[in-house]
């Protein structure tokens, strides 16, 4: 089969015409269905997506619009249209301290070890593995864990008034939580961080850690930043741990200060006042539960947004 | 003033480096090698925290009650098959909906996407991994019950299993999508260009060449799917409704109970649970099965993941 | 380089140090409340009042069930138990063991309310061995309305059931009124036939009555029973009327008031005395609950008590007669 194009239109063959006499001008069905089933695939994701907030907004919205200033500061009540979610705000906001308060440090510093310190032997691998299976063990045995251990066995340092089940627990059982995801996730940040860079370090007689903290650290920073704010927003997110540890889901009365000696006490949490109030019939109740959704999905999502953004930014800038 | 080409004696102790900066070294690597200790405290924390109550269970549990109509811990029966079977359904709806919705996401977005699409969906597919479990558990009973799952089935109540799956499925989208697309992004663009160069279209390119290089990759992100399916808990707890206890069933259109959520229900609210004997303790059990589930789960998923990192 | 660098990773460190060591100081006025979900709105309501008018207090409320607030009360977990049946001798004995001496105090009227969805119209009215038949013990299988039908004729009743699919969503264990239900209503057959005082072990149970209102709510002729207040109210559900022996009964204010509504049960509270003698908000509390708040029963939606029985709950606290009535 020869090219049956003149000299002259060579120049302005498009691509197209020459597949056309290529494959004998069949047209491709079969690509194009494919083509188009994929193209459904990811629309009824994005769609899915689309649906769940905007019927989330919907029913929401007329609680969003008429009283946004007493929802958010209002307290837990027995009538819908009095309810506000000051004390899950608060809960919520402390779970996220405690999260990054603990698991920071401590996933940073484990994950420092394994990239920079550790020879790689059988203990490491074996640690290696062991974050990778805890990373995908499900919230509520490690709500199981923060009952049997922060709860009951230490109650009297997590909260000597309500017999462990408090924030400190809560937040605690948490940061445990997420601390699988922080370290891989900075794992993976400091092994894209270039060998040059920390051979330059040692070559001009820099001690490891010297090298880590003035080289590697910073490069690698904006990653570790995004793996925390990804856990973050996970961790704020959490129902299960929450529920087994022992927050409040009928009523509560205190909870609504930022004062950390109260992080003693009683306590509830965003995820644990939507669970909650979606147990409950009407559409009154319907109204404020998609409130409440839509005000964690807002904080939620802004993590996540925020995260992925600086990712993509400092990604560009390395080139 | 000395003679500078005169020779100078060095002793070792002059290349130790300073005292100081030695200390801080060995003092900042033992504190990070016990900060990496932490995540080996923690595993043997939650199976110390498991074993105890579960070997209590275990040893004292009368096998009759093991295999009887329904999970009704209270009354002493605790029929475990009732709660596999539920996550069975759960885990197999929800990857029914996640497993084509989430290849295709990943085919289209690693294949065919143009540059501009792609940086476009690919954050979108980020934000739906990002959304919390109660979200989509109050979606599931307000949402995809009443207007999916009640119009497929006429006898379907409120609370169904079947909806909660769907919601899981949800969830699962998006880990299906981004593991299965670093899969196929990390097939070496010859394999398709060699492809191509022996004429073949860009359909059978991607189905005959990429996917089947990618298919440990594929594996690895089903693997871990479904893994992710089978522990979720706050869309059972929410939409599915068994919250005390549940027949043995396997209508997805009725009520149901999965491991997870059973162990939510039992101790929502309080911690002493009321029932014949053993009940607290079947939490325990309950617990231990999962963990044990997801851990051999996560083991296999590693070993596939490994192989497509060595294959390239 | 800056010495804020190289003090940063110490400060890191130090910082969940610093945060445990100020949350763990104040140790708060605490009231804890839990037990029934049937009572619970009630003290919610309470409790809501109260904290307007103290300032530094936590009050929470709870309501997992009176059976699981009986266990967290009697090893002296929570200060108030919410009660929607008595305490059981087996309770009292656990009380014992942990040393917890409780005051009894009766605070409302409520009746069971027997459901159904409001399509069903084909049942208006049931008698108590209908309701024996349906659920009782010996009901384990049936899966349609019809299936009880030979059961409920031996015991006397010949109300024709449909042969309809018996959806049951009924409170669990854990819950007082699944108590009063078998006490009000199988326990007025199960001896004579040789049966144990339960129900049938196959329904989907919830100690949450929203739950169960929406389960009842979302299949067209489902069977279900909750407290009276949290039906009453209710959209999505049709409250069957009840024939004791002298006719069909609806419940309402008044029948469950003087009686006449044939499944009705008394609503208690019980508190901790040595509790209420070591905190004084919670001593205020209860006064709070007994005198000044007791309109919250009528507001939530239960019956309130007649002015003899009140006043012999507000005489029972007043002098901490502890013990069961």
């Amino acid at each position: 089969m020869a090219l049956t194009t003149p000299a002259a239109q060579i120049g302005t063959v498009v691509p197209e015409q020459v597949r056309r006499q290529l494959t004998g001008r069949r047209s491709d069905t079969a690509g194009r269905i494919f083509q188009a089933v994929l193209i459904g695939a990811v629309g009824a994701s994005v769609a899915v997506l689309g649906v769940l907030i905007y019927d989330m907004v919907q029913t929401g919205s007329g609680t969003l619009t008429d009283r946004l200033g007493s929802f958010l500061t209002g307290n837990l009540r027995s009538q819908p249209g009095e309810s506000g979610i000051l004390q899950g705000l608060r809960g919520t906001f402390y779970i996220g301290v405690f999260t990054v308060v603990f698991a920071f440090p401590i996933g940073v510093g484990a994950a420092i070890y394994l990239e920079e310190y550790a020879a790689k032997s059988r203990l490491t691998r074996f640690i290696d593995l062991n974050i990778r299976n805890l990373a995908g063990v499900p919230s509520v045995v490690y709500g199981i864990l923060g009952l049997a251990i922060f709860v009951k066995a230490l109650g009297g340092l997590t909260g000597p008034s309500s017999q462990g089940r408090s924030l400190i627990s809560a937040g605690l059982t948490l940061a445990v939580l997420v601390l699988p995801i922080v370290i891989i996730t900075s794992s993976e940040a400091l092994r894209a961080v270039p060998a040059s860079l920390r051979e330059a370090g040692y070559g001009v007689g820099a001690t490891r850690w010297e090298v880590t903290r003035d080289h590697v650290l910073p490069y690698a920073a904006p990653g570790i930043l995004t793996g925390t704010v990804l856990s973050l927003a996970r961790a704020m997110g959490e129902a299960a741990p929450l529920i087994l540890v022992g927050a409040v889901t009928g009523y509560l009365s205190g909870g609504t200060e930022l004062d950390p000696t109260t992080l003693g006490d009683r306590f509830t949490a965003m995820p644990i006042i939507i669970t909650t109030w979606a147990g409950r019939p009407g559409t009154q109740w319907e109204q404020v539960t998609a409130a409440a959704i839509v005000v964690l999905l807002v904080v939620v999502l802004l993590a996540n947004a925020v995260a992925i953004l600086a990712r993509n930014h400092y990604e560009k800038k390395r080139g | 003033m000395s003679d500078p080409t005169a020779p100078v004696s060095y002793t070792v102790e002059d290349f130790r480096g300073s005292r100081r900066r030695m200390r801080t070294e060995h003092v900042v690597r033992a504190v990070l090698f016990m900060t990496a200790l932490v995540s080996i405290v923690v595993s043997v924390l939650i199976v110390a925290s498991l074993v105890g109550e579960a070997w209590t269970f275990v040893s004292q549990v009368e096998a009759a009650s093991l295999w009887s109509e329904g999970w009704f811990p209270r009354r002493g029966t605790y029929d475990i098959k009732t709660l596999l079977t539920g996550t069975a359904i759960v885990t197999v709806i929800a990857m029914a909906v996640a497993g084509p919705l989430g290849l295709g996401a990943a085919i289209y977005l690693s294949e065919y996407a143009p540059r501009g699409v792609r940086k476009l969906l690919k954050p979108v597919l980020e934000i739906l991994a990002g959304i919390p479990s109660v979200v989509l558990g109050f979606f599931a009973l307000t949402f995809l019950s009443p207007v999916i799952v009640q119009r497929l089935s006429d006898d379907a109540t409120q609370f169904n299993i079947a909806a909660a799956g769907i919601g899981v499925g949800i969830l699962t989208i998006p880990l299906v999508a981004s593991i299965s697309e670093d899969a196929m992004r990390s097939v070496p663009m010859a394999l398709r260009e060699a492809s191509y160069g022996l004429g073949a279209r860009k359909i059978t390119t991607t189905v005959r060449i990429v996917i089947p290089a990618a298919v440990s990759g594929l594996v690895a992100a089903f693997i871990v799917a479904v893994s992710r399916a089978i522990g979720e808990t706050m869309v059972v707890f929410i939409a599915a409704g068994a919250t005390g206890g549940s027949l043995f069933s396997t209508d997805p259109f009725k009520p149901g109970q999965t491991m997870t959520a059973a162990i939510a229900s039992q101790a929502a609210g309080t911690d002493q649970v009321r029932g014949a004997g053993l009940t607290f303790q079947s939490l325990f059990f309950v617990a231990l099965l999962l963990f044990v589930i997801t851990i051999v789960l996560n083991v296999f998923a590693g070993r596939f993941v490994r192989r497509v990192r060595q294959a390239y | 380089m800056s010495r804020t660098r190289r003090r940063a990773p110490a400060a890191a460190l130090l910082l969940p140090v610093v945060l445990l060591a100020t949350a763990c100081v104040r140790d708060t006025e605490t009231v804890v409340v839990s037990g029934s979900s049937t009572v619970e709105p009630v003290s919610i309501a309470v409790a809501e009042r109260f904290a307007d008018d103290w300032d530094e207090i936590s009050i929470s409320v709870d309501g997992p069930g009176t059976g699981d607030g009986f266990e967290l009360f009697c090893d002296g977990l929570i200060d108030i138990n919410d009660a929607s049946s008595a305490i059981k001798p087996e309770q009292i004995e656990q009380c014992e063991d942990g040393g917890i001496d409780f005051v009894e105090l009766r605070i409302a009227n409520d009746g069971i309310a027997v459901l159904t969805n409001p399509d069903h119209a084909a049942v208006d009215c049931l008698t108590l061995a209908d309701l024996y038949a349906l659920v009782g013990p010996e009901s384990q299988g049936f899966t349609s309305w019809s299936d009880a039908q030979a059961l409920a004729a031996e015991l006397g009743s010949d109300t024709p059931l449909p042969d309809v699919a018996l959806d049951v969503t009924g409170p669990g264990e854990e819950s007082g009124t699944y108590a009063s239900f078998v006490e009000l209503v199988v326990e007025e057959f199960n001896e004579e036939r040789g049966q144990d005082a339960e129900t049938r072990p196959d329904y989907q149970a919830s100690a949450d009555d929203n739950v169960i209102l929406q389960g009842v709510g979302g299949s067209a002729t489902s069977f279900g029973w909750v407290g009276f207040a949290f039906a009453r109210d209710a959209d999505g559900v049709k409250m069957l009327e009840i024939d004791g022996g002298d006719g069909c009964v609806a419940p309402t204010d008044e029948t469950i008031g003087d009686g006449s509504y044939p499944i009705s049960r008394p609503l208690f509270i019980y508190v901790n005395v040595e509790a209420a003698a070591e905190s004084p908000a919670l001593e205020a509390f209860v006064d709070f609950y007994l005198h000044d708040a007791i309109d919250s029963v009528a507001a939530v939606g239960y019956v309130p008590l007649s002015d003899e029985d009140l006043a012999a709950t507000r005489e029972r606290w007043a002098s901490r007669t502890t013990g069961a009535a």
